[in-house]
């Protein structure tokens, strides 16, 4: 292991902060791949900001920047989210 | 979706500290309307200097919902940042903030039944603590294996009180020791691989949840040996922490 990911568990309460809503069970379907899995499953790298890679394909899933005034959330690569039991995305 | 209140900072009171090992500490705290939480879930954890400056950190819940305090068990981490003054510095009295619960995916609670299959490296006993603690809490007798791999046998942490839980109707605790077993050790004495799951069981075919938590190599290993033994993927809940500079 050279790359120091960790997973999308990590990130949850930065994101909720944003979303107000818990997203480790979400799923996500990877718009490269088309894998669906929760975003807990995710591996989440870390630089100035932090960046979720797709588990089955490792493309870019989210990516979040943390500034001094302001958190922003891109979710490219994202082809659909949705909370377990709501249905598939 | 379940929308709920934005999770909010709220100031921890530090009632009592425990040593755990030689480089891990509970810290025990008084979070005035904390609302509660699942076993498995962790706090961002947030110290602020005189000077503004702010570190933040992630570190699962130690105890179980159950309890009137708040638990977090913290390993030192050489050069980290915020380790060192959590398990050498913090006094009864001290504060810090904290927000949380957070996560949902790496939860249990004696309703979602098993039988269990928890695994965990070094400090990544710690959720899976959380778990066994409010089983125990709530007399539950699901159906529970806990493997716990420790470099020594002075980095095995709550071994006393897993011993005391063990008698409990359908729990087994095995270790492993991959560096330095403590003396007379006859048990596992390797890293964790197929056979050693082989033998801990439940099988593939019980339908159980796994829980996996630990540095991020052993979770990615454990997680494929699982699913190589033929156990469902997605019954598998892994979390993962790595390096992050602590």
């Amino acid at each position: 292991m050279t790359d120091l990911h960790t997973d999308g568990n990590g990130v949850a309460g930065l994101l909720e902060e944003i979303l107000a809503v818990e997203v480790t069970t979400m799923v996500r379907k990877c718009q490269s791949c088309g894998d669906r899995q929760p975003i807990a499953a995710h591996r989440a790298y870390r630089g100035a900001g932090v960046v979720l890679r797709c588990p089955s394909c490792g493309d870019v899933a989210v990516r979040i920047g943390v500034h001094a005034e302001a958190v922003t959330v891109e979710w490219r690569g994202t082809y659909a989210i949705a909370q377990t039991g709501s249905g598939s995305p | 979706m379940t929308r709920r209140a934005p999770v909010v900072w709220r100031t921890a009171t530090v009632r009592g500290v425990v040593a755990e090992s030689h480089h891990a500490r509970t810290l025990v705290l008084d979070v005035p309307e904390w609302p509660g939480h699942r076993a498995g879930q962790h706090v961002d954890l947030r110290l602020t200097a005189e000077d503004g400056y702010q570190a933040q950190r992630s570190y699962s819940i130690a105890s179980a919902p159950e309890l009137d305090a708040l638990e977090i068990t913290v390993e030192l981490i050489d050069d980290g940042e915020v380790s060192p003054y959590l398990v050498e510095e913090v006094r009864p009295g001290d504060q810090f903030e904290v927000r949380g619960p957070i996560g949902g995916h790496f939860t249990w609670s004696v309703p979602d039944g098993g039988p269990l299959l928890l695994i965990g490296g070094g400090s990544g006993l710690v959720p899976l603590m959380s778990m066994l603690r409010h089983r125990a809490a709530r007399r539950s007798e699901v159906e529970t294996r806990l493997l716990v791999s420790a470099r020594g046998a002075e980095d095995a942490l709550h071994s006393d009180e897993l011993a005391s839980l063990e008698p409990s109707a359908g729990l087994h605790v095995a270790w492993t020791f991959t560096r330095t077993p403590p003396p007379g050790w006859t048990g596992w004495a390797r890293r964790v691989d197929a056979a050693m799951l082989a033998e801990l069981g439940p099988g593939p075919d019980a339908g159980a949840r796994s829980f996996v938590c630990g540095p991020t190599p052993f979770v990615e290993r454990v997680a494929e040996l699982l699913v190589e033994a033929g156990h469902d993927p997605r019954a598998i809940h892994a979390e993962r922490f790595g390096p992050t500079g602590g």
